[in-house]
């Protein structure tokens, strides 16, 4: 990754000068190359005029709410965008991914954790790139195209409920899907607060694709906010970069 | 003249006096039993030849006395005199009697009447003031346990508002003077009007004149009396009393006796010290939400600066040239862990302050414990690097209905306290079961356990154990933060070491929904 040419570029959004700098340096190191915005207005225009492959959102800006850019940029653009903010409150991570963030870190952050999140989204977008049908998570392979979810070599029976609860969130492998989006595709806005359907389905689901469902490796809780799968296994041909 | 008018007044107030226990029931009732003693007595007299009858008439007279009061048995003696000449003494249908030994018969009847008359009330109002005085000593007694058990300013307005209520024996509104909007409430379902509230903020505010009392009719031509409820100090409260619609005259006598009643409750609740009690839980509450706003915010100044030395610490720990040198490379961990910690005790101080800030509303929704479990492991991997962690939970535990940010909080507590008081390579075990109604989670540890009195103040807010403060940092604050956010979602914990250095095991218990087993079978279709 440290070929200039091939250095995916992040945008860094933060007021705060001290945390810009940490910022650069971490990224730096792990190979990218960081431009910067201290507000809102500059994140937007960075993020048109500039060549950006993820930003990085403080959501406490002086002039726009860190939302706000969110869903300016959001009108354009499919950019993963991971938001930083103090608060850590589970509603206000509701909100955020349902206006299209792409992950959410809340700090005081470790370097190493927002780097982890950072190569899953960009990962993410370069298998949205490349139109594969087939997603590899650990031992699973759920293929979208023709139905079919297999592990290891075992094809298995799902029932319709947990082959499109499945579905959705292999859609955006990685992404977290909030409770309520899950119930509105699969059971319909009126059940969009009866949780526990949810519930037991992902326990049935779990019970045939994780080896351990009790420390699921595959289809992972965010507490209070939604579910989300694993990051895919690297294709065979992303690795030879 | 004065002098007859006088007396025709005294008359008048005494009649007043004495027919008010039964008042015009007891008139009528009275001469009711006398007309069936007559009724009787003229039935029998064809049956049996009967001695002199007036005697009879005493028992209504009597039953009157105690029943209604001495007024109505005044009148059963006289109708019964009358009953007895008219009906029974010669010449019969006529008041006149013939035979003056009857004629002084009935005088003695007329005396005796009259005295057993005055005896048996006398005796009727005395019980009542007995059963009263028992009533109102029951009452008072309901009163000041209310009032130690109050917690509040507004625990205390409202034993005050309940007692008065009682002891008025009306509806009674109390506002406190100081309270945030002043309380609006009456005790009773309706609210106060609108025009008795103008009142109330006058005498509040000081226009109007709170000790004599100010009486006011609403739209409905209920009169209401508005006074504070010492004349000494507003702190006590202004209350409004709802008379109804009354004459003049008798809300005269309610209002007396309103004065009465509100100059004795003023009077006990001064000597309680309520006054003091008031002005004190005001302070405390005053300075509690002051440092609690204080602790805020200096938290949130703090977290600012703390992310930035955190984020820069982290970088610098897997920089290249740092990772190279190893002395500079345990440095750049201790600037990481430390920032690490700091930051947990900074989200401890902001925890308290939510618990005390009565902001803590949990929000609940159906969760597999497994989940939780996992949550508060990830969370805190790195911590317990040098533990072995062991979970063991059952594949097939009930849904609970719980806020899962806050259990998760609080299992991580748990989890911090196992790895921090345990030697470094020992084991955590984390276990959960189905026990009963309820479902435990525990996590034990082979560390320093409690000692006797660890136990009895685990739960306080800032306590530390005695063997610990030099040795290992910390708040106080991780264990009773636990047991306050287990609390809000209706669970217990409890901790329990078989002694000194022998380990530790605490345990949550949550609530298992009773219609959990319906959910998920019908979900699972």
């Amino acid at each position: 990754m440290s070929d200039a040419a091939t250095a995916p570029n992040v945008l860094v959004v933060d007021d705060e000068l001290q945390i810009r700098r940490f910022l650069r340096s971490g990224f730096e190191l792990d190979g990218y190359s960081v431009n910067e915005a201290e507000n809102g207005r500059e994140a937007i225009r960075a993020a048109t005029l500039r060549p950006t492959d993820l930003i990085i959102l403080d959501l406490a800006l002086p002039d726009l709410d860190g939302s706000q850019v969110l869903e300016r940029i959001r009108s354009w653009s499919n950019v993963p965008i991971i938001i930083l903010s103090v608060k850590s409150s589970e509603m206000e991570k509701v909100r955020l991914f349902e206006l299209g963030a792409d992950d959410y870190v809340t700090k005081p952050f470790g370097m190493a954790e927002l780097l982890a999140r950072s190569k899953v989204v960009l990962r993410r977008k370069a298998r949205a790139t490349t139109g594969d049908s087939v997603i590899r998570i650990d031992h699973l392979k759920i293929d979208l195209a023709a139905r079919n979810v297999f592990v290891g070599d075992e094809r298995l029976t799902l029932t319709p409920k947990e082959y499109r609860l499945l579905q959705i969130l292999a859609q955006y492998p990685g992404n977290v899907v909030t409770h309520q989006e899950l119930l509105k595709e699969i059971w319909g806005l009126p059940h969009i607060n009866d949780t526990h359907y949810l519930r037991i389905v992902v326990r049935k689901l779990r019970q045939k694709i994780e080896s351990e469902p009790n420390h699921p490796r595959i289809l992972l809780t965010e507490l209070g906010v939604g579910y989300r799968l694993a990051p895919p296994n690297d294709p065979p041909d992303a690795q030879a970069d | 003249m004065p002098r007859i008018q006088f007396l025709s007044q005294m008359t008048i107030q005494w009649l007043r006096a004495a027919a008010r226990p039964g008042g015009t029931v007891g008139v009528l009732g009275a001469l009711c039993l006398v007309t069936s003693v007559t009724i009787l007595l003229e039935g029998m007299k064809g049956v049996l030849d009967l001695p002199p009858v007036v005697i009879t008439y005493l028992i209504p007279v009597l039953f009157a006395a105690i029943r209604w009061g001495l007024m109505s048995a005044m009148v059963a003696t006289l109708a019964g005199a009358a009953s007895a000449a008219f009906f029974f003494y010669r010449p019969i249908h006529t008041f006149y009697v013939e035979d003056p030994a009857r004629r002084l018969g009935l005088l003695l009847f007329a005396i005796v009447a009259v005295v057993a008359a005055y005896l048996a009330a006398r005796m009727r109002r005395e019980s009542e003031i007995v059963r009263r005085r028992e009533k109102e000593i029951s009452d008072l007694y309901a009163f000041s346990r209310r009032l130690a058990g109050g917690h509040s300013t507004s625990d205390i307005f409202d034993a005050i508002e309940k007692h008065l209520a009682t002891v008025v024996g009306r509806r009674v509104a109390l506002f406190d003077p100081r309270g945030p909007s002043g309380r609006s409430e009456p005790i009773g379902e309706n609210d106060v009007p609108q025009k008795v509230r103008e009142i109330v903020a006058a005498v509040i505010s000081g226009h109007a004149d709170g000790g004599a009392g100010t009486a006011i009719a609403d739209e409905h031509g209920n009169h209401w009396l508005v006074r504070a409820v010492s004349p000494k100090t507003p702190d006590l409260g202004v209350v409004a009393i709802d008379l109804g619609q009354q004459t003049p005259e008798t809300e005269q006598e309610i209002r007396a006796r309103i004065e009465a009643v509100l100059y004795d409750a003023a009077s006990t609740i001064e000597k309680i010290g309520l006054a003091h009690a008031i002005t004190e839980v005001r302070m405390r509450a005053e300075s509690e939400r002051f440092r609690d706003a204080l602790i805020g915010s200096v938290s949130h100044e703090l977290r600012t600066p703390l992310a930035s030395i955190l984020g820069a610490a982290t970088v610098l720990c897997n920089a290249p040239a740092v990772a190279g040198e190893p002395r500079l490379a345990s440095l750049a961990n201790v600037v990481r862990d430390e920032s690490e910690r700091l930051n947990n005790e900074i989200q401890n101080l902001l925890d308290a302050t939510r618990i005390t800030g009565e902001a803590l509303q949990p929000k609940l929704e159906w969760v597999e414990v497994t989940d939780i479990v996992n949550a508060a492991l990830e969370r805190r991997r790195i911590r317990f690097g040098s533990h072995a962690v062991e979970v063991d939970l059952p594949n097939e535990m009930p849904l609970i209905q719980v806020d899962a940010v806050l259990i998760e909080k609080a299992l991580g507590q748990f989890l911090t306290n196992a790895a921090k008081y345990s030697p470094p390579g020992s084991k955590i075990r984390v276990r959960g079961w189905r026990d009963g109604e309820t479902l435990a989670l525990a996590v034990s540890d082979e560390g320093a356990g409690l000692t006797a009195e660890d136990s009895v103040h685990l739960g306080e807010r800032f306590f530390r154990g005695r063997r610990h403060v030099q040795s290992t940092p910390g708040s106080g604050l991780g264990f009773w933060i636990a047991n306050a956010f287990v609390a809000a979602n209706g669970g217990t914990i409890e901790a329990e070491s078989p002694g000194e250095g022998k380990g530790t095991t605490v345990t949550m218990r949550l609530p298992i929904p009773a219609n959990v087993e319906q959910l998920e079978s019908i979900s699972s279709e």
